[in-house]
């Protein structure tokens, strides 16, 4: 198996321009070192139809109240209006921008343990017809490859997700090689079970990192 | 769907509160409401019925239950805490597109979680245990999961 960059089509062009946006960087730097109930803050606002930012901070009282230490607190207001520049993107944008921020939060917190990371790259087996879809992120480090696909939410999870990873899990056992394949959805662990309960697709040997537990990503051992 | 109605669920919090329930459950209990109304909006995409469905099915018991199993034994909660609940309704309520609407089902319990005080990842204790678990890494302990080690200080 090996690694190549993909092609760049028409669409991968715009939405690397917002890959590329310093928001993008900006929220997931946040998202990186945040707690878990910042993290359904985050996911809250830019799922959000208000944009005071009074109004959330009356919605996350033990984030953003005065009771929360000042240092957390801080640290939540920056997420907050970060996540509200998102949210003001208007609709269209921010659904780009959302996928966009857990790709670059799940590379960064994977930089955290490996120098080998990358995006957007795709995985070749000899003899066997290329996937069209890129991986959004890859660990390509000898011996112990992972490749990651990321969803903003429970119902990005779908079949072809899943084949698509479980495929170039099994076609990297032909080769002898053990590819971790894992999809990370920026979504409650519990309703990523509820899909994934569903779906007839073989995922038995793919890891789910769900928003709970997305800082596992960062620990070697996987 | 198991939804019930929303006026049945009104009608059943009203009479909770006649019997004497406490604060904490009559907010829970505005919340509960408020995600049927959510899920009425979301079940009119209909290739994502079932999807619905499960959701309802395994936190509208959750959410509920954080009205009855309060993490300190007291009844009451702070006046902070029902405003966030009663914003957090606020919000949802302004939600039109029922794409969203799916999206909000799975956060809002976690929302209120997280204002209450509680956990509603776990089944509440009426439910049966089910649904496939996702293989793949463990998952992480139940106090992993809890927005209160968070709130403690943990990142």
């Amino acid at each position: 198996m090996r690694f190549q960059d993909a092609a760049r089509d028409a669409r991968a062009v715009v939405y690397a321009g917002i890959q590329a946006d310093p928001l993008v960087a900006r929220v997931a730097s946040l998202l990186a070192d945040a707690t878990v109930g910042e993290r359904w803050l985050a996911r809250a606002v830019m799922n959000g139809e208000r944009t005071d930012p009074a109004g959330w901070r009356r919605i996350f009282p033990t984030l953003l109240g005065v009771a929360a230490p000042a240092e957390a607190r801080d640290h939540a207001e920056q997420l907050l209006a970060a996540c509200l520049q998102v949210a003001n993107r208007g609709e269209q944008a921010r659904s780009s921008y959302r996928g966009a921020v857990v790709e670059d939060l799940t590379a960064r917190l994977l930089a955290r343990r490996s120098a080998s990371v990358r995006r957007e790259r795709r995985v070749l087996f000899d003899g066997v017809p290329a996937e069209i879809h890129p991986y959004d992120v890859t660990v390509e480090a000898d011996g112990k490859p992972e490749v990651y696909d990321c969803k903003w939410g429970a119902r990005g999870i779908n079949a072809d997700v899943l084949n698509q990873l479980d495929d170039a899990r099994a076609h990297s056992a032909d080769d002898d090689v053990a590819l971790h394949v894992a999809i990370v959805v920026f979504d409650a662990r519990r309703s990523c079970e509820l899909r994934l309960s569903r779906s007839t697709a073989r995922h038995d040997d793919t890891a789910l990192v769900a928003l709970e537990g997305i800082e596992s990503l960062s620990k070697v051992g996987r | 769907m198991t939804c019930g109605g929303k006026h049945g669920s009104l009608l059943q919090g009203r009479i909770g509160y006649a019997w004497g329930v406490t604060e904490r459950a009559q907010v829970a209990e505005r919340a509960a409401v408020a995600y049927e109304a959510l899920a009425e909006l979301a079940e009119t995409v209909e290739d994502e019925w079932q999807y619905v469905t499960d959701l309802v099915d395994a936190y509208l018991p959750s959410i509920r239950a954080l009205g009855t199993t309060p993490a300190g034994g007291a009844g009451s909660i702070s006046p902070e805490a029902e405003a966030a609940v009663d914003e957090s309704i606020a919000e949802i309520e302004l939600i039109a597109d029922p794409h969203k609407a799916i999206d909000w089902l799975s956060t809002f319990p976690h929302v209120i979680a997280l204002a209450l005080g509680g956990d509603v990842d776990a089944p509440a204790a009426a439910e049966e245990p089910g649904g496939a678990a996702a293989t793949g890494d463990s998952p992480p302990e139940p106090d992993e999961y809890s927005p209160f080690r968070v709130l403690r200080g943990g990142r």
